[in-house]
């Protein structure tokens, strides 16, 4: 699990776009999959995202991603067949309309989650966060929260395995089949790790501050981000997709 | 040259003071080490420095630190910060990017180094601390002494005047703690880098350190070269400091043998004095 947030390095057409073109295109499949309700057009999008992982050569991370969200889906799933009451029904309290609608839910959700995923995998938070104040003049103070809230996240998941560890050494059943069972044991982590957390961000803004933290400008940033062939690829792509859904619907 | 003037310290909350009434000068070109037991105020004098204490760490500020002329109390910490720079205790929470060469870049896009001369200063911090092939390494991949070099690898690119390390070798091997002894060293020597550095490991601070400053419940207590102040063996071992095994054996001497014998800072020295006295 911890490995999800990491990047994985390479030189793909994907690792080479500039970030801001990245998520230009991750915008660009959320807009289109609000803008159908076209089963067909939604599957196509999700062919895409995962595309989008061939390309940028994290295919496996792309499927297990996949699965992972599947397995939420199933779940979302159930629940809309059951509650929409539209339409005419098929069996029980489910109905024809109930189970498109599910459908449509579901393949939305997976669309959009997706490409986000998958663009964390093959872009540096910092990158992201440093092409954001270059390109869209965003501040950098939430361009920072960004990042260092990205580079918490292995770093929290790290932590509470070390605290799960040290319990079940010392005989808390952590390795229950029992979910219930365990989640009550994992609230009351959640309080220390919380505290923790709160006093650890506070000790990196500090050494921010103490590297120049508020000099920085839109300007400091080493690295420059320019846009290429491959980025005019991305928008054109971006505006297709779009276009597309709007017409088709 | 960094100028402490009866500096008395109680952190919000806290019931006794952490450091009080410290006075210590500590001139261009040092190289002080400081030492002494837990709780004994180390940590709160080597942020004091930079001037973290006050700004950043709340709580009752008596007295005053004043760096190159700059008291830390009227400065900004970001003004103060091109002059110290400070390596925190914990390693971790001072990383503020995912990838090496970013947190080795971020000290300098934000002072403004020039573009030119970044790639220049980030192969220098790299080579010097040894990890240049660490380059282009996430952070999650390191292991934490890898990441304490980095730390230190983003400060050192800094080029600060005085350069204050809180237990810089807590996470590291004896082989990589020597390695960034010897950093440090030459940090002093080749740039005339002031470097104040808290440690636990005397035999380190005994050989490569030339002044010792030795803390106990919140004051300094003893302030002198190196040799001077392990000529007091009992008086170190009382506050709970320990001392070097050379300069066990030279205390010993000097008492079974009923004469003054000169104080051993290290091994060499102690088989000389051996040497000497069997003749």
């Amino acid at each position: 699990m911890t490995d999800l947030f990491q990047v994985v390095p390479g030189n793909s057409p994907l690792h080479r776009m500039n970030p801001v073109t990245k998520i230009v295109l991750t915008l660009a499949v959320s807009v289109a999959a609000f803008l159908t309700d076209n089963l067909f057009v939604l599957l196509f999008l999700l062919a895409f995202d995962l595309m989008i992982g061939v390309v940028g050569g994290v295919t496996r991370k792309a499927f297990s991603i996949f699965k992972g969200l599947l397995k939420v889906s199933v779940f979302l799933f159930i629940l809309q067949a059951l509650f929409v009451r539209r339409g005419n029904r098929l069996f029980w309290i489910v109905t024809d309309e109930g189970l498109l609608t599910a459908a449509a839910v579901v393949l939305r959700l997976l669309v959009v989650c997706l490409p986000l995923a998958l663009i964390m995998t093959v872009t540096q938070p910092s990158d992201i966060a440093n092409s954001l104040v270059q390109v869209l003049h965003l501040p950098y103070a939430y361009a920072f929260t960004l990042t260092t809230a990205i580079r918490f996240i292995p770093q929290f998941m790290e932590e509470m395995s070390g605290i799960m560890e040290a319990q079940t050494a010392r005989g808390v059943e952590f390795d229950t089949k029992n979910a219930a069972k365990k989640l009550g044991m994992l609230l009351p982590l959640c309080v220390p790790l919380l505290i923790s957390s709160v006093r650890r961000t506070g000790a990196t803004a500090t050494a921010a501050k103490a590297r120049g933290f508020e000099l920085r400008t839109r300007q400091s940033g080493y690295k420059r981000y320019g846009f290429g062939a491959v980025d005019l690829m991305g928008f054109l792509v971006s505006a297709a997709l779009i276009a597309g859904a709007a017409l088709i619907r | 040259m960094i100028d402490i003037r009866s500096l008395t310290f109680r952190y919000d909350g806290a019931e006794e003071d952490a450091l009080r009434d410290v006075t210590l000068e500590i001139p261009d070109g040092a190289f002080l080490g400081i030492i002494g037991p837990a709780g004994a105020g180390k940590t709160t004098l080597a942020l004091s420095v930079g001037g973290i204490i006050p700004h950043e760490i709340r709580g009752d500020f008596y007295g005053a630190v004043k760096v190159d002329g700059l008291d830390t109390a009227d400065n900004k910490l970001t003004d103060l910060s091109r002059l110290v720079g400070t390596v925190f205790q914990d390693v971790e929470s001072q990383i503020v990017s995912s990838v090496v060469e970013d947190e080795i870049l971020y000290g300098l896009e934000n002072f403004g180094i020039p573009r030119d001369e970044i790639e220049e200063r980030m192969d220098f911090a790299l080579g010097q601390v040894g990890i240049a092939g660490l380059r282009h390494r996430t952070i999650s991949s390191l292991s934490g002494g890898q990441r304490q070099k980095v730390v230190i690898a983003s400060l050192v690119a800094l080029r600060p005047k005085i350069l204050v390390l809180d237990e810089p070798t807590g996470e590291l091997d004896p082989s990589s703690s020597r390695q960034i002894f010897s950093l440090l060293r030459s940090l002093n020597r080749e740039y005339g880098m002031t470097v104040v550095v808290v440690e636990q490991k005397i035999m380190l601070l005994c050989e490569f350190a030339e002044r010792l400053a030795v803390m106990s419940e919140g004051r300094v207590v003893r302030d002198g070269t190196v040799r001077e102040v392990l000529g007091d063996i009992a008086g170190l071992e009382a506050i709970g400091v320990n001392c070097p095994r050379s300069a066990l054996f030279s205390s010993l001497l000097s008492e079974k043998l009923g004469r003054e014998v000169p104080v051993a800072v290290n091994a060499d020295e102690a088989v000389e004095t051996a040497r000497r006295i069997i003749g």
